[in-house]
This record gives structure tokens, sequence and C-alpha cells, in this order.
């Protein structure tokens, strides 16, 4: 409706007035300057109610998230902190990061925790959602309890999971001891980041698992039929069919579970407080630290932000690459 | 060529219905071993909140026995009432709750407007607009934590319930899935009204939103589950004991020193009291929260 008028105000040439005349009898009367006036007013009057209704998230928006985005690029170039003052000092925070043993650290460790705790989550989720989608009773409570650990805040989870792995009475060591194992250190430096992969799974696997039950009884039942009745077996109708037409919904996981999986700051924080030593100290973990320093590191927390920051853009570029190619096909 | 064909024509009954007394006895085998599969998983899944609620009955002399305790009879109530009478817990709740529920109300009118906007009306600047929010839409507070507080610090709102409230509001993920319901919904209504003069807004709040309620609810799952959950920019924008949010007064419990289960385990189960209830209550939408990623593209 609105394109019409605008094309309308824009009688380039003098077959343009012809079309309109045949188009919109009535509009004839009217001369180019009261056409375009018009053609104004209203597009004005369109623009404001648009932003009326776009504006205060927009703000919002602007405010919390473009500024603080663009603030990351500008606070990794100071030196200093945030109350005392800082001063401009280029690139530098970029030299002396990868000098921080514990910046190397919490990058490495970040990295590993990401490799140790998605592909177990995903994959666990993948088959538990297959096995709900095929049962035919008792669907909705399984999925009540698959889920509900989605459903503890970090802060709470890791509570409990210091509880789990305590040494003298936690479950694990319980479970061990009526097993006839050796009790273990959970919270060792070489166990205490598997360990935080673990929480990660028993807390995001529900969630995954409910993101692929909804996918798997969508696919066409047909298919399957036709496959079945070809003598397909259960594997190679998975190998096959289920997992080509997941494919993208399994792209789509695996990105969003890595950004998600690049921010991991509360568990680690409460469970071991990034050690011991700084076996479990993430990259937020280290921001945190940098950014509440009495040293004034501000600059550094900035830095490691950014590259975060960097890490977690491409890989949303690459989402929306996906989804636009699934979208074009 | 027709020869094998006639052949294997006459053998398909007697094949199917062997293969369907097979795929009879094959289908209950799988359905019970499903649900041994997913008795298991439940089980496992769900250890760790009988643990702790178990722990939290224990007083802490008991916790140590050996054989381990499985249910604590009679139960130990001294955890709870310590924890509801002798910590900020109640108040850590009342702040959780006041400020997700803000939240929540206000970007249901934020997002669904936006989303409206970006659904229905042309202006200039929409991709721009569109682009920047979805280009940001994965970009995490923390990540943010430096340049965040410095503008709520020029605000004046750190350690206020404003800073709290303001800075989630610029997530952009609700806009994109009210734009996405409000793209499904039906036009006739909404033409009618245009035809009859009703403006924007009228058409927004008296036919769109009544529509967009099943999806309100989802976005209002979305954003309050999001919240309640929320501590990393609590911690950090809020200082004096008042302010503290469930998460923050929780954590600051552990780090308090000395170490307390009974009033830990307490505290863990007393969290999730609130959002378990939510989730009786709303499995659907709870459930749906899963897929909020998947609708939007």
């Amino acid at each position: 409706m609105g394109s019409k008028v605008a094309t309308a105000s824009n009688p380039s040439a003098s077959l343009g007035s012809e079309t309109i005349v045949s188009a919109r009898p009535r509009r004839v009367a009217l001369s180019k300057e009261e056409h375009r006036r018009l053609a104004h007013g209203r597009n004005a009057r369109r623009e404001l109610t648009a932003w009326g209704f776009l504006g205060p998230m927009f703000l919002f928006f602007c405010v919390f998230l473009v500024i603080p985005t663009v603030g990351v690029v500008w606070w990794s170039m100071q030196s200093g902190g945030m109350v005392t003052g800082s001063t401009f000092v280029g690139l530098n925070n970029f030299i002396t990061l990868p000098d921080e043993v514990t910046a190397g650290a919490a990058i490495a460790n970040t990295l590993t925790f990401a490799l140790m705790s998605i592909p177990p989550a995903l994959i666990l989720a993948l088959l538990i959602a297959m096995v709900l989608a095929r049962v035919k009773h008792g669907g909705a409570v399984y999925r009540f309890l698959v889920y509900l650990p989605v459903l503890v805040p970090g802060v709470v989870a890791a509570l409990i999971w210091i509880f789990l792995t305590n040494i003298d009475f936690g479950l694990f060591n319980t479970v061990l001891q009526v097993v006839g194992l050796p009790h273990q250190v959970w919270l060792s430096v070489g166990n205490a980041l598997p360990v935080l992969a673990a929480l990660d799974v028993w807390r995001n696997v529900g969630y995954w698992t409910i993101f692929f039950y909804a996918a798997v009884i969508g696919l066409p039942e047909e298919l399957f039929q036709a496959a079945a009745l070809d003598g397909a077996n259960a594997l190679r109708r998975f190998r096959h069919l289920t997992l080509p037409l997941l494919r993208p919904m399994i792209m789509f996981a695996i990105i969003i579970a890595t950004i998600w999986g690049l921010q991991i700051f509360d568990t680690p924080l409460i469970l071991t407080d990034g050690g011991p030593g700084t076996a479990t100290t993430t990259v937020i973990l280290q921001v945190w630290r940098y950014a509440l320093s009495a040293s004034g590191q501000v600059g550094l927390a900035a830095a490691i932000s950014l590259a975060l920051l960097v890490a977690i853009l491409a890989l949303t570029a690459v989402q929306l690459r996906l989804l636009r190619g699934r979208g074009g096909t | 060529m027709s020869a094998p064909t006639a052949a294997r024509r006459r053998d398909i009954p007697q094949a199917v219905a062997s293969r369907r007394r097979r795929g009879e006895l094959n289908a209950r085998l799988e359905q019970v071993f499903g649900h041994l599969i997913l008795i298991l998983v439940a089980i496992t899944l769900s250890a760790p909140f009988f643990y702790v609620i178990t722990t939290s009955l224990k007083d802490s002399g008991s916790l140590f026995h050996y054989p381990p305790q499985w249910l604590p009879i009679p139960p130990y109530l001294g955890n709870y009432q310590k924890l509801i009478f002798d910590s900020g817990f109640p108040r850590w709740m009342a702040n959780t709750l006041f400020v997700a529920s803000a939240v929540t109300t206000l970007k249901i009118f934020l997002d669904s407007m936006a989303g409206y906007a970006l659904a229905k009306l042309e202006f200039r600047g929409k991709r721009v607009v569109f682009g920047l929010m979805l280009g940001l839409l994965m970009v995490p507070i923390g990540v943010l934590l430096v340049p965040l507080w410095s503008v709520a610090r020029q605000l004046g709102i750190l350690d206020t319930y404003w800073g709290l409230i303001l800075p989630p509001l610029a997530n952009p993920l609700g806009v994109f899935l009210m734009r996405q319901f409000i793209l499904g919904l039906p036009k006739d209504l909404e033409n009618a009204a245009r035809l009859d003069g009703v403006s924007e807004f009228g058409i927004y709040w008296r036919i769109i939103l009544p529509l967009l309620k099943p999806g309100l609810v989802v976005l209002a799952v979305v954003i309050f589950t999001d919240q309640y959950m929320s501590f990393i920019w609590p911690l950090v924008s809020t200082t004096s004991n008042d302010m503290q949010v469930l998460t923050v007064g929780v954590a600051s419990l552990r780090a308090k020193g000395g170490v307390d289960f009974g009033l830990w385990s307490a505290a863990a189960v007393m969290s999730m009291v609130p959002i378990a209830i939510f989730f009786f209550a709303l499995q659907r939408q709870f459930l749906a929260r899963s897929l909020a990623g998947a609708l939007k593209q």
C-alpha cells in the first residue's frame, strides 16, 4: 500500500502519468507538487509510526549492547582502572596479553572445556531424543525429568556438585565405594576440568534433547516407512535418513552450544574458583578477575574479552550464513 | 524383466505377513528397551537432586555416617530454619523475583512492539536495524563486562534495581521471536482493521497482541528463566547486601569461607523451588524454550 504511493510520487517520465491515469483515474487531478507533498507527509508519518514501535527497544539495544560492544574495542586500548581513570596505550595490552600465564591458561582451558563438554552433550541428546521419539507411553514424564537440570541456575548447580564431588561423603565416591573402587579426588588438577565438563553435560543435555526431539518428530514419516519397506535397518535409516535430514539442526546446535560453552563462568567460579592453580580458570573468569583487580588491569580484561567477542561474532556469522543457505534452497 | 517381477509380486503377501509378525515382536522389544534406556537416563540426571535434598535434611554430624543414610529419618529441618531466619535468603529471593518479573513484563511489550515494526511496517533503516540485531544476537553480557559497567556507572544505575533491570532489555532474541510469531498470524483481521482506518497502534494493541498470546507466554518463560538464572551482571553491578539477587547471594554463601554443607544444600533446594513450580505449571512453554532458537531464522 505504502510502496504504491511511493512510486506514484516519483513520476520520473511522462510515461508515469499515463500509467497512473489508467490505474487510478481519480488521482489525475493532483499536480506533481501535491503528489509529492502528500506522499512525503505520508512517508514521514509512516517512518514515525515504525520508529515509535521500534524505538523503545532499540534505545536499550543501543545503550546496553551496541555501545558496550564498540566499547570493548576502546577499553582494550586503555590501561588503568575503571574508577581510577585510564590512559590510552594503543595495542600494548595485546602485546602483554600473550605473556600473561593465566590469560593463556584461561583460553586453553576454555577451548578444552568446550571440546570436552559439547560433543558428549549433543551426541547424548540426539540419542536420547531418538529413543524419546519412539517410545509410545510416558514420554511427557521422561521429558520432564530430562529437562529438570536445565532449570538449575549455574551457581546452584555448582553448589550441588560440591556435594557430589566431596571426597568423604560425595555421591560419586559413595558410588565408587559401593562398586568397590578406590576414592577419587574429583577436583584435582587433572580431574577438575573434566568434572566441570560433566557438570555442563548434566545441565545441558536436557535442553538439546528437547531441541532434537522436536526436530525428530517433525521429520516426514513416509520417508522412514518407505526406507523400512525397502529393507533398510534402523542403523541405516539413522545414518542415511535421520542424520542428513537433521543436519541443519545439528549444525545449529553445535554453533550455539559452542557460543555458550565459551562463556563458561559461574560453575568454575563456585566449584573450583578457577583452581587448583589455573586448572579451571576460564576466559570470562579471568575477565572478571582482571576487571576487579586492585592493580587496574581493566585494559587486559577488555583485550581478552575482545578475543572472545570476535570468536562469538564469527560463529554468529557462520550460523547466519548456514541459515540463509537453508532458506535459499 | 517381467518374469522376476511377477515372481516377486506373488511373494509379497507372505513376505509382508512374516515381516509384520517379526515387526510386532521387534516393536515390543524396542519399546521395552527404549524405556530401560530412558529410565537409566532419568535416574542419572535426577540423582543429584535426590542427593542434595537428602543432604539438606541431615544435620552436619550424620553427613559423614558410613554406610550413608539414604533417607534421613527423622528429617532434620535446622538447615532450612537457619536459611530462612538467619541468612539473606528471603531478601535474595524477593530481589530475584522482582527483577525477573520486571524485566519480563517490560520486555514483553518492548519486544512485541519492535517485532511488530520489523514484521509489518516499512521504514528507512529497517535492514540495518535487522542486521545489527542479528549480528549482536549472541553477544553475552560476560564479554561486555567492562564497557557495560562503565556505561551503567555513567548512568548512575550501579547497585540499583534499575541497574539490574535495564541492561537485560537490550537482548534482541525476543524481537526475532515476536517477529516470527507475528509473521505467522492470519492477516484477515488486520487487513480489515486497516481498511476501517484503525491506527497502527490500535491494530497492534487490539488485534496482534491478543492473537500473540501463546507466543507471549513462551517469550515470558524464556526471559523469566534467563533472568532467574542470570549471575554475572548482578554479581558485577551490585555491591550492597540488600541488592543481592538469589544467584549472587547463594554464591556469597560459598565465598564467605567456612563450610556449611547443611546450609548450602538447603539453599540449593530452596533456590529451585520457584522455577520448579513454574515448570510444573507451564511445561509446554518451557519445552518450547528449547525451540526458541530454532524458530528464528
